[in-house]
């Protein structure tokens, strides 16, 4: 790695945003979607990098708060040694003008026993999912295109024991920067204008979801 | 229905004959036509001429007349009239010598007075009282003169309409040809920009040389023009050549460019008197000549790229040898790096970029050792460079932080310190590599030239190199043997010497490793100092084949001259009767030596220890001139001086 880049990660602000579009595609046109990709981004035209997560979200309450506090922990079932522990804030959509979704996000990689450490700090496991998909790089920019499985057994995460939630891919599209980095927003919206028919990436408002649902 | 009805009387009698046109239609044409249902199968129609109608009747009827009809014609009309004419022309006619213009005269009169009728009947019908006469027009079928018209202008038509077809068929078969000869811009075009990047500026069509999507961050945008040649006047020469598009590059970019990278020994150990400032020389191919249409703007754009690419590679190193912080400075003079690589090696890295327009200078011939593994060697560490820009790694889980390798990302998790942390982020400059590169370069260079010089001048014994294929550009390995002559399988000495970049490390037989450093000369007496252990070992493995007794060996000897480098060895063996004693002694630098002692056997004056096992104690060494030995080598020589011995022995006894 470029040795100027660690020296960056030291001294630069801690990278706290998160800038992101969403997306999806149904299972069909996966592969048009991932061609088109391996198009544009940076060196994806000869190795094809998979991934697959295991994600627990964790819950505490506080009888002040209404809401819970939600943390993930997430490891890699490729390379089974990484775990992280990740902190997701309420998606702002802020008004027009601005080109993404903003959360703020901290992610911090750890060992292996973060779940038992903040199972005794209280927190309780809410729910847990695996995560398979595909991914690319452009840039500073994370793509994403990626399908979610639903655990039968809890804790197995074997192919036998998971079922997939749905048949369509979620597409994602992030930068995680520091705060105040509005720039980033545009170089995404142009590169979302390049997906465009293949997927339309766009600013989904979860609250609405989370409204339609319940 | 109109029927031309007519009535006379021939007779005095006068009985009324009707005659009229049959009711019929005239018959136009018969068509046979097919039937079936009819007896012979066909049937026979008959197309009538539609009848004519009341005016065009009358008109049919008025053309019939003929007005220049001869007035004699009307002679026979049974009118008063005609009758009384008769009669005045008989009475002419009896008397046609009166006059000779007489008829001329009649005709002039009776034209005056058809000219007056017509011109009465004119003033009547043209009066304004419409009552007494109204002219009324004429209508008229289309006259047959018209078929001819009509063929000429369907001819007209016809030829528009083939000169229509022979210009299309001009146009294709221009374009055709045109794409045979490679000479359309746009199918030219075409290529270029399935080649090259292209974008479309304004009226200019912009492309990209740089190599920035592959990872470069050099600052050169690296923009080149793409031209219809028509718009070039300048070269007005090569157009037929060039065909019908060019490139404009940048004029930095233009011509030819190469890095030259020279390894230069210099004498003496102080850089400054001894730097070669001027040594950069230019030696460019020359310029860009006519070459051939289809490939005129490739080979362009390809020099062009390696230009940029040559000097990025320039820009790189420049940057890295005035940031370094090496005890000794590097040089970066105009288009040249000086480094040095050991003392009185230098490494010289220069720039050379013609554009190809300067006229080619007669140069004194210098003499270049221009090393090409170096220059293909610092093309791919900026290759190397570029695919690390732009290649990260991909993080696990998927929401880790892009760029980072899996080691940095566990290094909070594993609590590496920072040192460690540090230690991960360093990595080698590009100056840093080609100098370990040069330097092995160098080494590996001196060690084969050394080992060779060796074996050359050594013929006792041999030395045999076998060098590795599996090398890497900074490490590289060879084993040495070190043979006698016909002794080859019984023994042999061998070691292995790894080439690194500034230091040697050898391993011998018996599992010891020196380290050497990058002076041959330390290489040449530690050669040296195993072809003398190799002769005690032969020696050793002689005796024991002879039955002969090893009294004692060593391998560094405390006695004796000292060597100038290394130790000698010694070898003492006992004869099988106990007899004789060969000592012998190698040196790497004193040489081979062999000491005989022999027991006095005449000693019968021994007073105080007259027993016989005592008799060899206090004998003095004798050196044995092995020169006057037979035999190719020591080896040989020593076989010969135990097997005397021995038969010597064995006769005696017996």
């Amino acid at each position: 790695m470029d040795p100027s880049m660690v020296q960056q990660t030291f001294k630069a602000a801690p990278l706290t945003t998160e800038f992101f579009l969403q997306g999806s595609v149904m299972e069909n046109s996966l592969e048009t979607l991932v061609n088109r990709l391996k198009g544009l981004c940076d060196n994806a035209d000869y190795q094809q990098e998979s991934f697959q997560d295991h994600e627990m979200v964790f819950h505490i309450k506080n009888t002040s708060v209404p809401t819970p506090l939600v943390f993930r922990v997430r490891h890699s079932l490729v390379q089974t040694e990484c775990w992280s522990l990740r902190y997701l804030g309420h998606a702002e959509v802020g008004d027009k003008n601005r080109p993404t979704l903003v959360r703020s996000y901290i992610d911090c990689p750890t060992s292996e026993n973060v779940a038992q450490f903040i199972g005794e700090l209280g927190f309780r496991m809410d729910h847990e999912f695996v995560v398979k998909g595909f991914y690319f790089h452009k840039g500073r920019m994370k793509i994403t295109v990626s399908k979610f499985y639903k655990m039968n057994q809890p804790g197995n995460t074997t192919n036998d024991t998971i079922e997939t939630v749905c048949p369509s891919y979620l597409v994602e599209l992030s930068v995680v920067t520091s705060s105040g980095q509005e720039a980033v927003g545009d170089d995404m919206k142009n590169f979302a204008e390049q997906l465009k028919p293949l997927v339309t990436l766009e600013k989904t408002d979860h609250r609405k979801i989370q409204l339609a649902q319940t | 229905m109109a029927a031309p009805y007519s009535q006379f009387s021939p007779s005095p009698t006068p009985v009324n004959v009707c005659v009229e046109a049959v009711l019929e239609s005239q018959i136009q044409e018969v068509r046979v036509v097919e039937k079936p249902d009819a007896p012979d199968g066909h049937e026979i129609q008959e197309v009538y001429v539609p009848p004519l109608s009341m005016s065009e009747n009358l008109t049919k009827l008025a053309q019939k007349i003929d007005f220049y009809k001869d007035e004699s014609d009307e002679k026979g009309k049974p009118t008063s009239e005609g009758e009384k004419e008769e009669e005045e022309k008989t009475g002419a006619a009896f008397q046609p010598s009166l006059w000779p213009w007489d008829s001329v005269r009649t005709k002039l009169r009776t034209s005056l007075t058809e000219m007056s009728v017509l011109l009465d009947i004119l003033n009547v019908s043209s009066s304004k009282e419409k009552r007494y006469m109204v002219l009324d027009p004429v209508q008229q079928n289309a006259p047959d003169p018209k078929l001819a018209v009509q063929l000429m202008s369907k001819r007209r038509a016809l030829q528009s309409a083939a000169s229509v077809l022979q210009s299309g068929a001009e146009r294709l078969r221009k374009s055709h040809a045109e794409i045979n000869n490679k000479n359309d811009f746009h199918l030219e075009l075409l290529n270029v920009r399935q080649k090259w990047r292209l974008k479309k500026t304004g009226t200019s069509i912009l492309g990209d040389l740089s190599y920035r999507s592959v990872g470069s961050r050099y600052m050169h945008n690296g923009v080149f023009e793409v031209v219809k040649s028509s718009d070039l006047t300048a070269e007005g020469e090569f157009l037929a050549q060039r065909g019908s598009l060019d490139v404009v590059v940048p004029t930095e970019l233009e011509g030819g460019a190469y890095i030259q990278v020279e390894v230069k020994s210099v004498p003496g150990n102080c850089i400054t008197d001894t730097m070669d400032l001027t040594g950069a020389i230019l030696r460019v191919p020359s310029g860009i000549g006519p070459v051939r249409s289809e490939t005129y703007w490739q080979q362009k754009l390809e020099k062009a790229q390696n230009v940029l690419f040559c000097k990025e590679i320039f820009a790189q190193l420049a940057r890295e040898a005035v940031q370094s912080k090496a005890s000794i400075p590097h040089l970066v003079v105009g288009n040249q790096i000086i480094t040095n690589v050991f003392p009185g090696i230098q490494l010289s890295i220069v720039l050379c970029h013609s554009t190809g327009k300067e006229r080619e200078k007669k140069l004194p011939q210098y003499k270049m050792d221009h090393n090409h593994v170096l220059e293909h060697s610092l093309h791919q560490l900026l290759r190397e460079n570029h695919f690390k820009n732009i290649n990260f790694p991909a993080p696990h889980p998927v929401t880790a932080l892009v760029g980072l390798t899996k080691k940095r990302r566990l290094a909070g998790p594993n609590a590496l310190s920072r040192k460690q942390l540090m230690d991960m982020s360093d990595s080698e400059s590009m100056l840093d590599q080609i100098i370990k590169q040069t330097k092995h370069n160098v080494l590996r260079l001196r060690t084969m030239q050394t080992i060779d010089g060796i074996a050359a001048t050594l013929s006792d014994p041999q030395l045999t190199v076998h060098w590795s294929c599996c090398n890497s550009s900074t490490e590289a390995s060879c084993r040495v043997i070190i043979t006698s002559q016909g002794y080859d399988l019984r023994v042999w000495h061998s070691f292995v010497i790894i080439i690194g970049v500034d230091s040697l490390k050898v391993i011998i037989k018996e599992g010891r490793v020196f380290f050497l450093s990058f002076e041959e000369k330390e290489l040449q007496d530690f050669i040296m100092w195993q072809v003398s252990q190799h002769q005690i070992s032969v020696s050793q493995n002689l005796a024991r084949l002879m039955g002969w007794q090893i009294m004692s060996t060593s391998t560094a000897m405390g006695v004796s001259d000292l060597e100038s480098s290394g130790t000698a060895s010694s070898l003492i063996l006992a004869a099988p009767n106990k007899e004789r004693i060969l000592a012998i002694k190698s040196g790497p630098s004193s040489g081979i030596k062999v000491f005989l002692q022999q027991s006095q056997k005449d000693n019968k004056n021994r007073v105080i220890l007259p027993d016989d096992k005592w008799q060899s104690v206090g004998a003095d060494y004798q050196q044995v001139d092995l020169s006057k030995f037979e035999g190719r080598n020591f080896a040989s020589k020593l076989e010969l001086l135990l097997a005397t011995f021995s038969h010597d022995l064995s006769s005696s006894s017996s």
